[in-house]
């Protein structure tokens, strides 16, 4: 089989790898290169709003979920064109300050050091921010836009004296209908996916994006100018009855390689490649982090709200959008180092119905089962008078791949379903475990507060739930601390790059997709300058990085 | 355990017992297939596949009925049928049953059959100590036998948790309702949720300042 020669090899087509797609895009044309040497692969299947549903049955949630079970943690992935742009919740908030700073890490990580690299901080990212809030046309929502759910977790934390703010959203509001049904994907398509922005402006620009192709692994190419041959496999994603298992196998040649399969992707690829890239770091597959993500619940009392809080037609949660509104109390005037690891950030979020699973309300007499049985009845009965919350901490990357995953991804697949078995272990360290309890600490006070509400935490079986798995090939200042330094470039092999989520080092302190765009646009921005040195066109001076078109595409209209 | 032992273990087990075949697909959570191995002890503990009772169904349906207690009813939302005294009858409002539990153990993407013998017989025994198979307890009784499968001195706890994640999925998220509206799904019409909303929401907000802002933006610097 004699592979397919291209100069840029994508594999991914989420936040990272529709940004490299675009901006790279922008520089062949620029050069008067046709763009159709850029190449973007996808494990999954392409979906067009209108493919969506507004719906969890068990079939919709294996076309377009996979849930990953790795010891003592599960991960929520996304699995089509446009990745986690998909099915997230569009919240997009910059990272404070403190994060880019942080020194705190596991005991055995290390010498004391800022884990960021020096090149990356809060003041060197904000135009790459800038750059990617107009490409994910981020909007704040005005108070009118404020769901009401969000809009009493604003109001119970004004009345302790607490501030909350409005969260921006990669949403469009005229488009959006205010139906939460953002898990899914949007029918409407109001949500600012990477498929209504960078990555349909790639294309309109001649990139190739492949569907149904996952990488498996990566090796050294003799043949120069092409450095890497990678090895994929077709995947049987489409009909009425696919298998999503691997039905083929294809290859690729490539200048330039960028890897952007996110945390649970990327690594493995890498570890399955390690005996053909000598000198890759240590670190592949080790510091997979969570975000810092710990969900809890509060059930309200509508009398007392409307008696403390003055807020009549106390209804109508599961409408507005999933994500408005935010306090970052927890967080503010915490600056020095002594603080790190210490800080939360805490958001009204709307999840899904299937998290009532995930709480316990503690309302059965003690000795009696309160998640299940007829106390959790009456608190699932309750759940029109309940709202999420999503505190973000700052906890440390606790998890590690202990095994080289096999090809087909990452994980184990048994079927068709959405599960995996993921072949990490995610074990909270005492500084993960101790931030999250002074979360809870913190939720318990402002929902008890005048009897507004009843606190719910997560129901005590052991580990975390994620959907912003973060890391794995984490960015550092060296080899002996990371797998690629700043740029994404991974340190000993020429025009490989990691350019996803799993090169954030720390959990983030907000929802982490703008960030992940933000490091993308600036790893993005470094290639394109350097272009010509990896083979690709030199950058021509009239150069000049633009906002991507909005294409939105079928669409439903109410 | 190592980690790498326990996932060594897993693998064999799954081949082993031709698990991965008889799964045909898994789909419920990471939670079902990360309790084969404790299904495994329990086989190996109790005979289990000599004890799975002929009564299956009404057995399954009677613990989904202990997890979220229902109406008494004959059919579910789909129309299936419910087994002759599963549904203890504790609750007014539709519970698990009526919301389908059942099939959804059945469907092949959950793959509930790989770990149904080891329940089902674990199940069994521990009925059995309390005076009678599960579908004959009281709901006292059976709730007294989920509480001590579900404690957390339990080392087979994961069979159990897998088990009770079949009940609040087909609840909760009217996992195999084909139009997931309130009006089809009696998990949605108890939670109050209306389900799917293709035409969208006119009024959703309170349309009014709630709380003084800490950023001009909306994040910190």
């Amino acid at each position: 089989m004699s592979p397919t020669r291209v100069d840029v090899l994508i594999a991914g087509t989420g936040f990272g790898g529709s940004i490299s797609a675009y901006r790279l895009a922008e520089l062949y044309k620029a050069a008067g290169v046709d763009p159709r040497n850029i190449v973007v692969l996808e494990r999954g299947r392409r979906h067009k709003h209108t493919d969506f549903k507004q719906s969890m049955h068990v079939e919709n949630l294996s076309e377009i979920y996979e849930l990953i079970q790795g010891q003592g943690a599960q991960v929520v992935v996304a699995r089509g064109v446009g990745g986690g742009s998909a099915l997230y919740l569009a919240a997009s908030i910059r990272a404070p300050h403190e994060t880019f700073e942080r020194r705190d890490h596991k005991p055995d990580d290390g010498p004391d050091r800022r884990i960021w690299p020096h090149q990356i901080s809060r003041r060197s990212l904000n135009r790459w921010y800038r750059r990617a809030e107009r490409g994910l046309r981020v909007n704040r929502p005005s108070w009118k836009q404020v769901s009401k759910s969000g809009g009493l977790w604003a109001a119970n934390l004004a009345e302790l004296g607490h501030t909350c703010d409005r969260v921006p959203l990669a949403i469009n509001p005229k488009r959006c209908q205010n139906v939460k049904w953002c898990h899914t994907g949007c029918i409407f398509g109001a949500k600012n996916t990477v498929f209504t922005n960078y990555l349909a402006s790639a294309e309109r620009l001649g990139v190739r994006v492949m569907p149904n192709i996952q990488v498996e692994s990566v090796r050294p190419s003799s043949a120069r100018p092409y450095r890497y041959i990678v090895d994929a496999s077709t995947m049987d994603n489409e009909g009425p009855n696919p298998s999503r298992q691997s039905n083929g196998s294809v290859q690729f040649e490539c200048k330039v390689l960028i890897l952007a399969c996110g945390a649970m992707g990327t690594p493995p690829i890498l570890m399955r490649s390690q005996n053909s890239l000598p000198g890759l770091s240590s670190h592949v597959g080790r510091h997979l982090g969570v975000n810092g993500d710990h969900i809890a619940a509060i059930e309200y009392d509508p009398k007392r709200v409307e008696r403390v809080l003055g807020l009549k037609n106390y209804k109508d949660f599961h409408k507005g959008k999933p994500i408005t509104t935010m306090t970052y109390d927890f967080w503010v005037g915490r600056r020095s180092h002594r603080y790190d690891g210490t800080r939360f950030n805490l958001q009204e979020i709307f999840l899904s119905s299937l998290t009532n699973f995930l709480y316990d309300d503690g309302r059965a007499p003690f000795g009696d089962p309160s998640w299940w049985g007829l106390q959790k009845k009456d608190a699932i009965a309750h759940w029109a008078n309940r709202i999420e919350l999503l505190a973000m901490v700052e906890d440390t990357h606790d998890g590690t791949f202990y095994a080289t995953p096999p090809t087909g991804g990452g994980a184990q697949r048994a079927n068709a379903g959405p599960l995996a078995v993921g072949l990490f272990n995610y074990t909270l360290s005492e500084q993960s475990i101790r931030v999250r309890e002074a979360a809870n600490a913190a939720m318990k006070k402002i929902a008890s507060h005048k009897r507004l509400g009843k606190f719910m935490k997560l129901t005590e079986t052991p580990g975390a739930y994620a959907s912003h798995p973060l890391g794995g090939c984490r960015m550092a200042e060296s080899v002996d601390l990371g797998v690629t330094d700043h740029s994404g470039a991974v340190f000993g092999h020429e025009g490989l790059y990691c350019i996803d989520s799993s090169i954030i080092p720390t959990s983030l302190g907000v929802n982490p997709s703008l960030t992940i765009s933000a490091v993308s646009e600036r790893c993005a921005s470094i290639l394109v300058h350097r272009g010509k040195e990896l083979g690709l066109p030199a950058l021509p001076e009239q150069y000049k990085a633009r906002r991507p078109r909005e294409i939105v595409g079928e669409r439903r209209k109410p | 355990m190592d980690p790498r032992e326990e996932h060594a273990r897993l693998l064999d087990d799954l081949s082993r017992r031709g698990f991965l075949q008889r799964a045909g697909t898994l789909g419920l959570g990471g939670i079902v297939l990360a309790a084969v191995p404790a299904a495994e002890r329990l086989i190996a503990a109790t005979n289990a596949e000599a004890l799975v009772p002929l009564v299956s169904d009404s057995a399954l349906q009677a613990f989904a009925d202990t997890m979220i207690p229902g109406r008494k009813t004959s059919r579910t939302d789909l129309g299936n049928a419910v087994q002759a005294g599963a549904i203890a009858g504790v609750d007014k409002r539709p519970g698990a049953v009526e919301a389908d539990a059942l099939a959804l153990y059945r469907h092949p993407l959950i793959g509930f059959n790989a770990l149904e013998p080891a329940f089902l017989a674990d199940l069994n025994a521990r009925s059995l100590q309390q005076g009678g198979t599960f579908v004959s307890l009281s709901f006292a009784k059976r709730v007294e036998v989920c509480k001590g499968a579900l404690a957390f001195s339990n080392p087979d706890r994961l069979v159990w948790e897998a088990a009770a994640a079949v009940p609040f999925t087909a609840f909760c998220a009217a996992a195999l309702i084909p139009e997931q509206t309130a009006k089809k799904a009696s998990g949605y019409r108890v939670m109050g949720l209306p389900g799917a909303a293709p035409h969208g929401y006119r009024r959703f907000s309170y349309r009014k300042k709630l709380s003084k802002e800490r950023t001009r933006r909306g994040w910190l610097k």
